[in-house]
C-alpha cells in the first residue's frame, strides 16, 4: 500500500463480509423450502428470499469491485484518492439504498425482473451513487502520475457496467422486449464488462504477487478481454432462444456461446502460467491461492458448466430448470466472489500492517469454501438433471417431480454447511486483522514484514 | 510475438465489430417482436396482467418463457394446460388447491385482476417461442393403461372438465396427480361423493384433494356423473 487513502477500501470489504453472510442465510431459507420446510413462508415467501439472495449477491460483488477500485486506482495512478470523504458518503448511501431495497422485498415492493428487482425510484439512487463513485476514482485516475493498462481496463469495466445498467431501466409493456433488454444488463454484465473488472483486478494481483513484468501481464490481459467480447457480446443470444426472438438466435447464440469458455480457459492458463513464472515467493501465498483459484474455477463454473447447457439442443430441455442454478452458483463464485475475496486477502495485511496470512485457518477458509461450493454445484446438478428427466422429458407433474428432488436439497444443505464453515473462517480471519492503521502508527519494525514493502521494493 | 499495441488493437477492433453486429441484430429483433408476440392482441387487460405479474415478482418462484425461479411451475402454456376456470379458482386461494403441499402466497386478487392475469397468460402462451417448451419425449402414455375406451364416457359436467380433470383421468383423459376415476362409482355412491367433495379433509385428514368451492348444483352434478362411472 502506497497511499493512506487506499484504506477506505477496508470499509467496502467489511460491508462485503456482512452482505455475503446475509446472502448465505437467505440461501438456506430457500434450500429448506425446497425440502418442504417452509415455516418462514408467511413472512419470507420464496420470491422474497430469492430476490434478497440474488440482489445481496449483486450488491456485495459491486461493493467489492468498488473497494477494489478504491484500493487499486490510487496505487496504479500514483496519487492519493481524490476524496476519501466522498468515498465514505458513497458507501453509506449505497448501504442505505440496499437496506431500503431489501426491506421493500419483504413488503411486496419490487419489480419482478430477475436480478433487477429493485423498484424504479431506487434505480435512480443507484445511478446517482455509481456516478459519485465513478467521479471519485475517475478523477483520481485522470489526475494521476501515470495511466496503466490495468487501471484502464478496471475503470473501463466499471464505466461500462454503469452504462449497461441503463437499458434495464426502460419500461416495456411487452414481456419479450422487457426480457431482451434485461439480458443486456445481466448477460453483458456477467459475461462481458464484469470480466473486464475481474481481469483488471486479476492483473493487479498477478503483478503484485508474482513479480512478473507488468508489460507481459498487461499484454495478455488485452488478449483475454478481447476474446471475452468476441464471444460474449453475440453470446447474449443464448438468452434469446425461447423468449420471442427470431430463430437465428439459436444458431448465433449457440456458436458464440460455445466460444465463451475460451476466454475463461485463456484466463486460467494465464493465471497459472504467471504464478509459475513468479520470480520469488511473495509472503502472502493465500492471496495467490485465491487469485489462481478464481481463474481456474471461473473456467469450470462460468466457462465449462455454462457451455454444458447453452447449446440449443440441450437448452431446450434444461432452460428454466435447476440446471441453471447449478451453473449460476459456480459461475458467480468462481469468477466474481473469488476475485473479491482474493483482493481482500491481498489488501488486508497491506491496510492493517498485520501479517496474519498463510495461517492454517486462512488456508482452511479457502479449501473448505471451495470444496463446499463445488459440492453445492454437484447437488444442484443432480437435482436439475432429475427435474429435466422427470418433468420435461417424461411429463411428470411439477410438484411430483419436485418431491423427487427433495433429497438432493438435503445434499445441498450439507454442502452449503461446509461452504458456510469456510466463509465463517474467512470472516474470522478478516476480523482478526483489525482496523486499518495509519502507516506512522504501525509497530516499528512490523512494516518490514508487510508484503507491500516487498512489492514496492521490487517495483523500484 | 504479439506486441502490447497489437493486442490492444485486437481487443478494440473485435469489441467494436461485434458490438455493431449485435446492435444490428437488436434492431432486427425489435422489428420482429411485435409480430412474433402478436402484440396486436395486447389489450389493456393483458398489459394490466403483465404489471400484476412483475409487481408481485411472480418470477421469484415461477418461470415464464423459462425465465424466473424454479420453485413454482413453468407458466408459459398454463392457459391451455389448466384453463380459465381452474386458474380463477386457484388464484382465489392457492393453498386450498394443493393442501399440505408447496405454498403460494394469497395475493387477494380481485375478480378483475384475476381476469387480467388470465388474459396475460393467454397472450403469453401464444408468443412464438421457437417451439419451446418441447413436448415430453419419454412420456409413458396414460391412455394405454386406461381400462375404459374414451368413446364410452358421456360428456362430463363443465366444472368437472375445467377443474377436476386437471388432476384426475377418465378414459385416459386428464391429469395423473390424483387417482383415475373410471371406476369410482364402484367404491363410492352419490351421497358419499357429495360429502367427499364438500370437505375432503373431514373425511380423510391429510389428503391432497383440495376443497373446491363448488356451488351445490355443481357438486351434485359432478357427484352424479362420477357415481355412474362403474
Amino acid at each position: 500500500m502506497k497511499y493512506e487513502s487506499q484504506k477506505v477500501a477496508y470499509w467496502f470489504f467489511a460491508t462485503c463480509m456482512l452482505l455475503l453472510s446475509l446472502q448465505i442465510v437467505y440461501g438456506f431459507i430457500m434450500a429448506f423450502a425446497h425440502m418442504g420446510y417452509d415455516g418462514l413462508h408467511p413472512w419470507i415467501p420464496f420470491n422474497t428470499a430469492r430476490a434478497t439472495h440474488n440482489n445481496l449477491l449483486v450488491v456485495w460483488l459491486l461493493t467489492g469491485f468498488m473497494g477494489a477500485a478504491y484500493y487499486i486506482i490510487p496505487e496504479e495512478s500514483g496519487r492519493e484518492l481524490y476524496s476519501v470523504k466522498l468515498a465514505y458518503v458513497q458507501l453509506v448511501s449505497l448501504v442505505l439504498v440496499g437496506v431500503i431495497a431489501i426491506a421493500g422485498f419483504h413488503m411486496n415492493w419490487w419489480e419482478g425482473r430477475k436480478f433487477l428487482e429493485i423498484p424504479r425510484p431506487l434505480d435512480y439512487l443507484v445511478v446517482a451513487n455509481v456516478l459519485l463513485f465513478l467521479f471519485n476514482v475517475g478523477w483520481t485516475a485522470l489526475r494521476g502520475k501515470q495511466t496503466t493498462t490495468t487501471a484502464t481496463v478496471l475503470l473501463g469495466g466499471l464505466i461500462s457496467a454503469a452504462l449497461l445498467y441503463l437499458p434495464g431501466m426502460i419500461t416495456f409493456d411487452n414481456l419479450a422486449y422487457e426480457s431482451y433488454f434485461r439480458w443486456w444488463v445481466v448477460h453483458l454484465w456477467v459475461e462481458g464488462v464484469w470480466e473486464l473488472i475481474m481481469s483488471g483486478i486479476l492483473a493487479f494481483l498477478l503483478i503484485k504477487l508474482t513479480g512478473v513484468d507488468r508489460e507481459v501481464i498487461e499484454k495478455w490481459l488485452f488478449v483475454i478481454v478481447g476474446i471475452t467480447f468476441l464471444s460474449g457480446i453475440i453470446g447474449t443470444g443464448h438468452h434469446y432462444y425461447w423468449t420471442g426472438g427470431p430463430r437465428y438466435w439459436l444458431m448465433l447464440g449457440g456458436v458464440f456461446s460455445a466460444l465463451e469458455p475460451l476466454a475463461f480457459l485463456a484466463m486460467a492458463v494465464y493465471a497459472v502460467t504467471m504464478a509459475r513464472k513468479a520470480q520469488r515467493n511473495h509472503p502472502n501465498q493465500t492471496a495467490l491461492l485465491w487469485t489462481v483459484g478464481c481463474a481456474v474455477l471461473a473456467f469450470v463454473g462460468a466457462g465449462f458448466l455454462g457451455f454444458a447447457h447453452t447449446l440449443p439442443q440441450v437448452n431446450k430441455w434444461t432452460h428454466g430448470t435447476l440446471v441453471t442454478a447449478m451453473h449460476g452458483h459456480l459461475a458467480f463464485w468462481g469468477a466474481y466472489a473469488m476475485i473479491v475475496l482474493g483482493i481482500i486477502t491481498y489488501a488486508l495485511p497491506e491496510m492493517t500492517g498485520r501479517r496474519l496470512y498463510d495461517t492454517a485457518s486462512a488456508q482452511l477458509a479457502f479449501w473448505t469454501s471451495n470444496i463446499g461450493m463445488v459440492s453445492m454445484t454437484a447437488a444442484f446438478a443432480v437435482a436439475g438433471i432429475t427435474q429435466v428427466y422427470l418433468e420435461r422429458k417424461m411429463g411428470m407433474d411439477f410438484l411430483e417431480a419436485q418431491k423427487a428432488t427433495e433429497v438432493h436439497f438435503l445434499g445441498l444443505v450439507l454442502a452449503a454447511t461446509l461452504f458456510t464453515t469456510g466463509i465463517t473462517l474467512f470472516i474470522y480471519n478478516f476480523i482478526r486483522y483489525g482496523l486499518p492503521v495509519a502507516r506512522a502508527e504501525r509497530v516499528p519494525g512490523a512494516d518490514d514484514a508487510v508484503p507491500g514493502a516487498w512489492a514496492e521494493g521490487a517495483a523500484q | 510475438m504479439l506486441s502490447k499495441s497489437q493486442s490492444r488493437r485486437f481487443f478494440l477492433g473485435g469489441t467494436i465489430l461485434f458490438s455493431l453486429i449485435f446492435l444490428g441484430l437488436t434492431v432486427d429483433t425489435m422489428r420482429q417482436i411485435p409480430e412474433r408476440t402478436k402484440a396486436r392482441n395486447m389489450n389493456e387487460s393483458v398489459v394490466r396482467g403483465n404489471h400484476l405479474w412483475t409487481g408481485n415478482n411472480c418470477m421469484g418462484c415461477h418461470t415464464l418463457l423459462g425465465e424466473g425461479a424454479y420453485y413454482g411451475p413453468e407458466l408459459t402454456k398454463v392457459y391451455t394446460r389448466r384453463g380459465e376456470a381452474w386458474i380463477r379458482l386457484f388464484l382465489k386461494d392457492p393453498e386450498a388447491m394443493f393442501p399440505g403441499q408447496r405454498r403460494m402466497p394469497n395475493y387477494g386478487f380481485s375478480e378483475q385482476e384475476i381476469t387480467d392475469l388470465i388474459a396475460f397468460f393467454q397472450w403469453a402462451g401464444e408468443i412464438d417461442t421457437n417451439d419451446w417448451p418441447p413436448e415430453p419425449d419419454l412420456k409413458v402414455s396414460a391412455a394405454a393403461a386406461a381400462p375404459v375406451p374414451e368413446a364410452e364416457v358421456p360428456p362430463a359436467p363443465a366444472m368437472y372438465a375445467a377443474v377436476c380433470s386437471a388432476c384426475h383421468a377418465i378414459g385416459g383423459q386428464g391429469g395423473a396427480v390424483g387417482p383415475a376415476l373410471d371406476t369410482i362409482g364402484q367404491r363410492m355412491d352419490e351421497a358419499q361423493l357429495v360429502a367427499w367433495l364438500t370437505d375432503p379433509q373431514a373425511i380423510r385428514p391429510g389428503t391432497a384433494m383440495p376443497k373446491i368451492p363448488l356451488s351445490e348444483a355443481e357438486r351434485n352434478e359432478i357427484a352424479a356423473y362420477l357415481a355412474a362411472r362403474r
